[in-house]
C-alpha cells in the first residue's frame, strides 16, 4: 500500500510539476507576442533588482524594489542563465507546498486517499498554481512556514527558530505567530527524549466511540494566559527565540551593513507604515483616500490597528494549542483586517487549509460550498465595481468601498464557520497527559 | 504654420523666458509648447535625450531650462555647416488623441511626412534620422518606464526615457510632474507610405479631492523633432542635429479622472470603524462560544 501511495502522489507531482513548466513555457510566449503580459510586475521589479545586483549595485535601485536582498541574490540566475529562473524556482517551491502538505499530514496518521485530496487541493488550485508561474515569490514563503510546522512537529527546535527568524526577515508577517510557537513550546511541548507526541487523526467513527477525545475543549482565557505565564519558560522556548531573534537582526544587520538606510526604509519599515490610498480588497482604501493631503490622527491610527490586535490575541489565547489551526485562523484575519490587502495574500492562508480539512465536520455539500461561493462572490462583486472605476473611470467609489465591507463580511462568515466545524484537538500532547486512552505517534 | 510676424515675436517672447531662466507653468492648459527658441540645434551623440536640456525641479514640479547645455548645443561652431543644404523630412499632417477609458489610457500621434517617395528616401540614404516627441505631462498622469522600455525592447520604439517623477503609487497631491521622450526610426515608415502612428500608453494617478467626483486633466502640446547625423560618423565629432517640426496647434486631450468627495469623509470613516468593530467582535464572540 505505502508504495502504490507513493507512486499516485509522485504522479500527482509530476503532472503539477508539467502543467506549472508548461504555464512558465507559455508565459515566456505570451510576455513576447502579446499586448498584455502573463508575468506578474513584481517579478519584472524581482529581477531588474538581481540585474543590479549582477552589476555589483543594490537591489534598491529598482524603484519598488521592497522585499529582502536574499530574494534579488536568489533571482541572480535571471540575469546570468534564463530570465524564467525564477519562475521555475517558486514554481518548485509551490510543488513543495504539496509535499509537506502530505507530510504534515502523514505524520498525524490522516489516510492515504485524504492526504491525496489534500495534495491536490493545493497543486491543482488555479489560484495556486498560477501564482508562481506568472513569478509571484509567495510560494516560498508557504514552502518556508510549513517547514516550521515539520521541524516542530519532529522535535527540531533549532532548526524551526533558525527558518522562523529568516522568513520573519523575508516577509515580515508571520511574527504573528510567535506567541504560539513560544505557547506550543512550552513545558508540555516535548517528552523525556526531547521528541514532541503528535496527536493522530481520527475518523468520526472512532470519535463518536471515544468519549474522551469529545471532551477535549479549547483552551479557556484565563487558563491560556495562565498556562502561558507558568508554561511559557522553557529550555525549547529560551532556544527558539533566542535563535529566531538573532537570525532576523543578524540578517538585518547584514543588509542595513551592505545597502543602508534604504534596505530598512524599503523592505522593513514600509510594511509598517504603508498606507496606499489606491483601491485594493482592504475596508480601509477609501477612508485612507479621503484622507490622503489631511493625513492622520493618532486616534484613527489607533482605531484600524484595534481590531487586528484584539482578534489576533483572541485567536492565540483560544486555539493556539490547535497550531494549524491557529495559524489559518491568524492568516485570514490578518489579511482581512490588514489596511492593504491583494490577491497574493491569500495563498498565505490557502497553503494552510488542507492542513485542518480533515478535522472539519463541515461537508462539501452544502455548507463548503457556501462558504466558497461567499468568499468567492463577494470577491468577484468588488472585481466588478474595481472594473468599473479603473478601467470605466466611473466614479464608483462608494460601491467599491462598500464591496469591500462586504468581502470582509464574506471573510467574518467563512472564519465563523470553519471555528464551528473545527475539531479542537492540540497539535502535541503534554508528557503529562499521556494517558491510556489517548493515542501515540505511530512508529515510522 | 505661425505666419512670419507671430514666429518673430514668439521668438523674442521665449528669448526673454530663457534668459530670466524660468519656465512658466502656471497649470497645464496655459503651458507653451518646447523651450527652443531656435528651430535647429545640435547635441553631442553622448547626450542621448533632448529631456536632458531640461532640469526638473522636485521641490515645485515645475520645468526650467539649464542654460549652459542649451548655450553649447546653440552654439553657432557646433551646428556650423552640418544643417546647410540638407532637405529634412516636412511634417504634412499631425493628429493626437486620448484614447481609452478609465485610468489607463494612450496618447495617440498619427502623422504624414510629405514627398514620401523622393525626398524622404534620398534623406534617409544618408542620415540616421530619428522622430522625437517630447510630451510634458500635466499633473495626474504619468507614465511607467518599465512599460515604455517593453516598446524598445519589441524594437517598436529606438528610445524612450522619462523625466521627473517617476513613482507610480503616489497620488496627485504627493506627487510632482514628468515628462516623456519617445525616439522613433524614420527608416520604419517608408514601408507605410511615410505616415506613422505611434501610442505612448499613460496612467492616471489618484487626483486631490474634489465635490463633482471627477478631476480634469488637459495636456499641453507636445514638441516634435527631427534628429538625425550623418551616416558615416567619427566618434569624436559625431552630432546630433536636432530641428523642430512645425505643426499646427493640436486639438485638445482632456482626461476626466474619478475622484472621492470630502463629503464622504465622516459617514465612510465611521462606517468602516463600526464594521472593523462588529467583525472583530463577532469572531471573538465566536471564539468563545465554539
Amino acid at each position: 500500500m505505502a508504495s502504490a501511495a507513493a507512486v499516485t502522489l509522485r504522479r500527482v507531482v509530476l503532472v503539477s510539476a508539467a502543467l506549472r513548466l508548461a504555464l512558465v513555457v507559455f508565459g515566456e510566449w505570451q510576455d513576447a507576442h502579446l499586448e498584455v503580459r502573463y508575468t506578474d510586475v513584481d517579478y519584472l521589479v524581482f529581477s531588474d533588482a538581481a540585474a543590479s545586483v549582477a552589476a555589483g549595485g543594490s537591489p534598491f535601485a529598482r524603484a519598488t524594489y521592497r522585499y529582502s536582498p536574499i530574494l534579488a541574490f536568489l533571482l541572480l540566475p535571471n540575469s546570468l542563465l534564463h530570465a524564467a529562473w525564477g519562475k521555475l524556482l517558486f514554481s518548485a517551491a509551490d510543488l513543495l507546498v504539496g509535499l509537506f502538505i502530505d507530510t504534515i499530514l502523514e505524520l498525524r496518521g490522516i489516510p492515504e486517499k485524504m492526504r491525496m485530496w489534500s495534495v491536490i487541493a493545493w497543486l491543482f488550485n488555479p489560484f495556486t498554481f498560477t501564482i508562481g508561474t506568472r513569478g509571484n515569490c509567495e510560494p516560498i514563503v508557504c514552502a518556508v512556514m510549513l517547514w516550521i510546522l515539520i521541524c516542530l512537529m519532529k522535535g527540531r527546535v533549532l532548526q524551526a527558530a533558525f527558518w522562523y527568524g529568516l522568513i520573519v526577515h523575508f516577509r515580515i508577517y508571520p511574527i504573528i505567530y510567535a506567541i504560539p510557537f513560544v505557547i506550543v513550546l512550552g513545558k508540555g511541548y516535548a517528552g523525556p527524549v526531547g521528541r514532541p507526541t503528535l496527536t493522530m487523526w481520527r475518523s468520526k467513527q472512532q470519535l463518536q466511540n471515544d468519549k474522551v477525545s469529545q471532551k477535549e475543549d479549547p483552551t479557556s482565557f484565563l487558563a491560556t494566559v495562565w498556562g502561558f505565564l507558568s508554561n511559557s519558560i522553557s529550555r525549547n522556548v529560551i532556544l527558539f527565540g533566542l535563535l529566531s531573534g538573532s537570525m532576523f537582526f543578524a540578517w538585518a544587520g547584514v543588509f542595513f551593513y551592505l545597502y543602508g538606510w534604504d534596505f530598512l526604509n524599503e523592505a522593513l519599515l514600509y510594511h509598517l507604515t504603508r498606507t496606499d490610498p489606491r483601491h485594493n480588497f482592504s475596508i480601509y482604501f477609501y477612508h485612507i483616500y479621503l484622507h490622503h493631503q489631511q493625513g492622520f490622527s493618532s486616534i484613527q491610527r489607533l482605531a484600524s490597528f484595534l481590531p487586528q490586535l484584539v482578534v489576533q490575541l483572541a485567536l492565540i489565547l483560544r486555539f493556539s494549542r490547535d497550531l494549524p489551526f491557529c495559524m489559518f485562523l491568524q492568516t485570514v484575519a490578518f489579511v482581512a483586517f490588514n489596511k492593504v490587502m491583494t490577491a497574493q495574500y491569500f495563498v498565505w492562508f490557502f497553503c494552510l487549509l488542507p492542513l485542518i480539512l480533515p478535522w472539519s465536520s463541515m461537508k462539501l455539500k452544502w455548507k463548503g460550498l457556501a462558504c466558497m461561493v461567499v468568499w468567492m462572490g463577494s470577491q468577484l462583486h468588488w472585481l466588478m465595481w474595481a472594473y468599473l472605476l479603473e478601467l470605466k473611470g466611473r466614479n464608483v467609489f462608494v460601491q467599491l468601498w462598500v464591496a469591500g465591507l462586504m468581502f470582509l463580511a464574506a471573510n467574518t462568515f467563512v472564519m465563523l464557520m470553519v471555528m464551528k466545524h473545527h475539531k479542537y484537538i492540540p497539535l502535541f500532547l503534554s508528557p503529562v497527559k499521556s494517558g491510556n486512552k489517548v493515542a501515540t505517534k505511530k512508529e515510522e | 504654420m505661425a505666419a512670419g510676424g507671430g514666429r518673430c515675436l514668439l521668438a523674442v517672447a521665449l528669448a526673454a523666458a530663457w534668459i530670466s531662466g524660468s519656465a512658466a507653468a502656471a497649470s497645464s492648459s496655459a503651458e507653451q509648447a518646447g523651450g527652443s527658441h531656435k528651430s535647429i540645434k545640435c547635441m553631442p551623440c553622448s547626450r542621448p535625450y533632448i529631456g536632458d536640456a531640461y532640469l526638473h525641479d522636485t521641490m515645485t514640479g515645475q520645468l526650467a531650462q539649464r542654460r549652459d547645455l542649451v548655450e553649447m548645443s546653440d552654439s553657432g561652431e557646433l551646428c556650423k555647416g552640418l544643417a546647410d543644404d540638407v532637405e529634412v523630412p516636412v511634417l504634412s499632417k499631425l493628429r493626437r488623441q486620448l484614447v481609452g477609458e478609465g485610468s489607463h489610457r494612450r496618447l495617440v500621434y498619427s502623422m504624414d511626412f510629405g514627398a514620401c517617395e523622393g525626398a524622404m528616401i534620398n534623406f534617409l540614404d544618408g542620415y540616421d534620422a530619428h522622430l522625437v516627441i517630447f510630451e510634458k505631462l500635466p499633473d495626474g498622469v504619468f507614465a511607467d518606464p518599465f512599460e515604455l522600455q517593453h516598446f524598445v525592447e519589441r524594437k517598436v520604439f529606438v528610445d524612450v526615457a522619462v523625466f521627473g517623477d517617476t513613482n507610480l503609487e503616489l497620488p496627485t497631491a504627493l506627487s510632482n510632474r514628468s515628462s516623456v521622450e519617445i525616439h522613433f526610426d524614420l527608416r520604419l515608415i517608408i514601408s507605410t507610405n511615410c505616415s506613422l502612428v505611434i501610442d505612448m500608453p499613460l496612467h492616471a494617478r489618484y487626483p486631490p479631492l474634489d465635490a463633482s467626483g471627477y478631476a480634469t486633466v488637459e495636456f499641453g502640446n507636445p514638441d516634435l523633432l527631427l534628429r538625425y547625423r550623418k551616416k558615416e560618423i567619427h566618434s569624436d565629432s559625431c552630432l546630433w542635429v536636432t530641428k523642430n517640426l512645425k505643426a499646427a496647434p493640436l486639438e485638445k486631450a482632456t482626461w476626466r479622472i474619478p475622484c472621492g468627495d470630502e463629503a464622504h469623509i465622516g459617514f465612510v470613516s465611521s462606517i468602516t470603524f463600526l464594521s472593523a468593530l462588529v467583525c472583530s467582535m463577532s469572531i471573538v464572540l465566536a471564539a468563545l462560544i465554539f
